[in-house]
């Protein structure tokens, strides 16, 4: 058996599927390409109103003026068909996009009691996507798409002959000038033109009377071609307006998301990364990339994660269209280690480091990597994989020497007096005063081999009225580049809630 | 080491005062069951002194250590040791973009580090990563952040703070130069005061030979604890 998927009004569903409001109204598809061609899918109201296809708009809204045009959309066609052909998918892995719009399934091998049940389904599905579908089940190709043709919503074929038999001949698609011809004759159904000898009708007519003869009689059989349902999940909308508030976008965004969720159910896998573009009215495009850091299909974590990136982002045009990709992956299996404290919910983790981005710029957050230099403060942020770092704790090294540094960023300019090759006085708008002892110089360079030249000469400083710093001597200025222990510069916040208590024997 | 209790200059609830709390405690436990305070733990840290007096830093409260800035970045690196032998994760909120990784390596994978514009920046990052309740330990470093900065801290945020650790397991510790946070439940001081011979000895002595001083809150058996007392430890 083969079953054919069939989206009526292909484009005009694609371009409504997010525009559910529009539905029950007169609406009708025009091509901006070629705006010659004229209206080239209607909707049963506007149809109810007198509008037909091929009219020009104008034609068409003298008709009925409260016609809806609205231009026909590549890219919203292009997530109905994937969603079309992934529902293909679900039934058989041999599937043909036959055209814009339907698909052809070989069912061969699927035990199926209730043929109409399995179509049922699918089209409950498509409902589920937003797209109304109607299926046709046959014993072959064309047999399966006349009965989807004819499918309210599902239609199964058991009897070929009784269901060609009351078919007008027109159905079958053939050449005007054959059709002519068969309607001079009397013939207007497949009944009637099944009737005549095969053999006979060749001879006067050629072998394309041969071939509809063959179809009439519900005979032919054509192997499919195959496509592979490519795994990737999109949704696209363009707006009629532009947009400059996230409202619509989240909106949208979040319809989005329901459908997507439920394609990536259909193929049993969850999102991995997210891509979100944003065609804006200068032509450009905003774009950015979401790595799930514990990929999911759960619309609410995927939401949250566009959400608060969309919250705090601002753009200098506006957007006039909105789109979503998926890249999908496989639902990961994690077992929990004995003594390891992994992150309890990536998701939300990876949520507040975009809070937290938004906050402080991303710039400012992530895991410290330090550079394979030698230059002082030579280190940069980058995205924390917590989730992803090996099981095995690298040992604490607890054989530092001395006290860590607090750095200044970026480093404060001093004046020291130098007596002898040692700092003995600093003047500086964070400290002042004399030294009492100096260790150093501690000097370092490097890039002398190329342009990005440095070198540093560091001491470590102790003063007269309390403090640890280190100075650093950059050609021939100077500058304190951090402290190892500071006197507190007092808050005036009042009295401490807590009293240091005396010990008794005190 | 000595270790006392119920000496507190804070103020003590008595009578029925004392059950008036105790009742309004049992109305907005009835009301708000989900608000219950989890049960907190303690992180070890690996210092005598402090895991004598309490076992480690208590989980689900806010502690404050107010020390010297040498002392408070040597904390730092001691509590990036624990947080490698523990295979947990910590943040660092960094107050004053001062944080300097020399020496502790071995736990910038396991460390997110949050550089703040100022030290208000830094406490609402901190209550982010609190409400986010992913990171068993968050450190943040108010130390060299400008006394300016520091008084225009509303001090109902330290509350707040609060009540967000009461709802989590994470260990807060809020890194200060003098003693601010009104609500911590546990304070952290030590004597300070280093000289440059300080830079020729072992991080690790150094860490131990402070004079570290605990002082608690004594938790009431009740779903937030009561200030009721307060006790010190301290290593000679």
């Amino acid at each position: 058996m083969f079953a054919v998927i069939l989206l009526p009004n292909f484009r005009l569903q694609a371009a409504l599927r997010f525009r559910e409001e529009l539905r029950v109204l007169p609406v009708a598809l025009v091509d901006e390409q070629a705006p010659k061609a004229g209206l080239l899918e209607i909707s049963e109201a506007a149809a109810r109103a007198g509008v037909m296809p091929g009219q020009t708009s104008p034609q068409a809204l003298a008709r009925c003026a409260a016609l809806t045009i609205l231009a026909r959309s590549l890219a919203e066609e292009r997530g109905a068909q994937a969603a079309l052909i992934e529902m293909g998918g679900t039934l058989s892995p041999e599937i043909e996009a036959t055209a814009d719009g339907f698909c052809t399934v070989n069912l061969r091998g699927l035990r199926v009691k209730d043929w109409q049940a399995l179509g049922a389904g699918v089209v409950t599905g498509l409902a589920s996507l937003q797209l109304s579908a109607q299926v046709g089940i046959g014993p072959n190709p064309d047999l399966a798409f006349l009965a989807a043709r004819h499918a309210r919503p599902v239609l199964v074929v058991q009897s070929p002959t009784a269901f060609l038999a009351n078919l007008a001949l027109h159905e079958l698609d053939p050449a005007p000038e054959l059709l002519a011809v068969l309607r001079d004759w009397g013939i207007h159904n497949l009944a009637q033109l099944t009737s005549l000898p095969q053999g006979d009708l060749m001879d006067r007519l050629g072998p394309e009377a041969g071939r509809l003869w063959e179809r009439a009689a519900g005979r032919t059989e054509r192997p499919l071609r195959i496509v592979r349902a490519v795994e990737e999940f999109s949704e696209a909308f363009d707006f009629e307006h532009e947009i400059d508030t996230a409202e619509p976008l989240l909106f949208l965004l979040r319809r989005f998301l329901d459908q997507l969720a439920l394609r990536l159910a259909n193929a049993c896998r969850v999102a991995g990364q997210i891509k979100l573009t944003l065609p804006l009215a200068n032509g450009g495009a905003y774009e950015r990339a979401f790595t799930i850091p514990s990929p999911t299909a759960s619309v609410d974590v995927l939401f949250r994660i566009l959400h608060t990136h969309l919250d705090g982002l601002r753009l200098d045009h506006c957007a006039t269209g909105l789109r979503l990709l998926i890249t999908p992956a496989q639902a990961e299996r994690q077992q929990f280690q004995l003594f390891e404290t992994p992150l309890r919910d990536p998701n939300r983790f990876g949520e507040t480091l975009g809070r937290l981005a938004a906050l402080v710029g991303e710039e400012n957050i992530g895991v410290m990597e330090m550079l394979d230099t030698h230059r002082p403060d030579s280190i940069r942020l980058r995205p924390p994989r917590f989730h992803e770092l090996a099981n095995a704790a690298p040992p604490a090294d607890d054989l530092t020497v001395g006290l860590p540094l607090r750095r200044y960023r970026p480093p404060i300019a001093a004046e020291v007096r130098v007596v002898k090759h040692e700092p003995v006085r600093l003047e500086s708008a964070r400290v002042s005063g004399a030294i009492r002892a100096a260790l150093g110089p501690y000097r370092a360079s490097g890039g002398w081999w190329d342009s990005d030249r440095w070198s540093t000469e560091e001491w470590d400083v102790e003063m007269e009225q309390r403090g640890l710093y280190r100075l650093a001597r950059v050609g021939h200025e100077w500058r304190i580049e951090g402290s190892y222990d500071e006197p507190p510069r007092a808050t005036r916040r009042g009295a401490p809630p807590l009293a240091e208590i005396p010990s008794p024997g005190a | 080491m000595t270790l006392l209790e119920n000496t507190s200059p804070l103020p003590v609830y008595q009578g029925e005062q004392a059950e008036k709390i105790v009742r309004l405690r049992d109305i907005l436990a009835e009301k708000f069951p989900a608000m219950q305070p989890k049960a907190g733990g303690i992180l070890r840290t690996g210092l005598a002194a402090i895991d004598a007096a309490e076992g480690g830093l208590r989980r689900a409260a806010v502690t404050e250590l107010s020390t010297a800035s040498g002392l408070g970045a040597l904390f730092i690196q001691a509590m990036l040791g624990v947080v490698c032998r523990e295979r947990c994760f910590a943040a660092l909120v960094d107050g004053a973009r001062s944080f300097e990784p020399v020496g502790a390596e071995a736990a910038l994978a396991r460390l997110l580090v949050v550089f703040c514009a100022d030290a208000l920046q830094a406490v609402k990052a901190a209550d982010l990563l609190l409400r986010d309740g992913n990171i068993a330990l968050i450190m943040l470093d108010l130390q060299a952040a400008p006394p300016r900065q520091l008084q225009r801290i509303p001090a109902n945020t330290w509350h707040r703070l609060q009540r967000l650790a009461e709802q989590t397991t994470t260990a807060v510790v809020v890194l200060t130069p003098e003693p601010m946070v009104e609500a911590a439940q546990v304070r952290i001081t030590a004597g300070d005061g280093w000289t440059l011979a300080a830079q020729r000895r072992w991080q690790r002595d150094l860490i131990e030979t402070a004079r570290w001083r605990v002082f608690a809150r004594r938790a009431s058996g009740r779903p937030s604890p009561v200030w009721e007392g307060a006790r010190e430890s301290s290593t000679a």
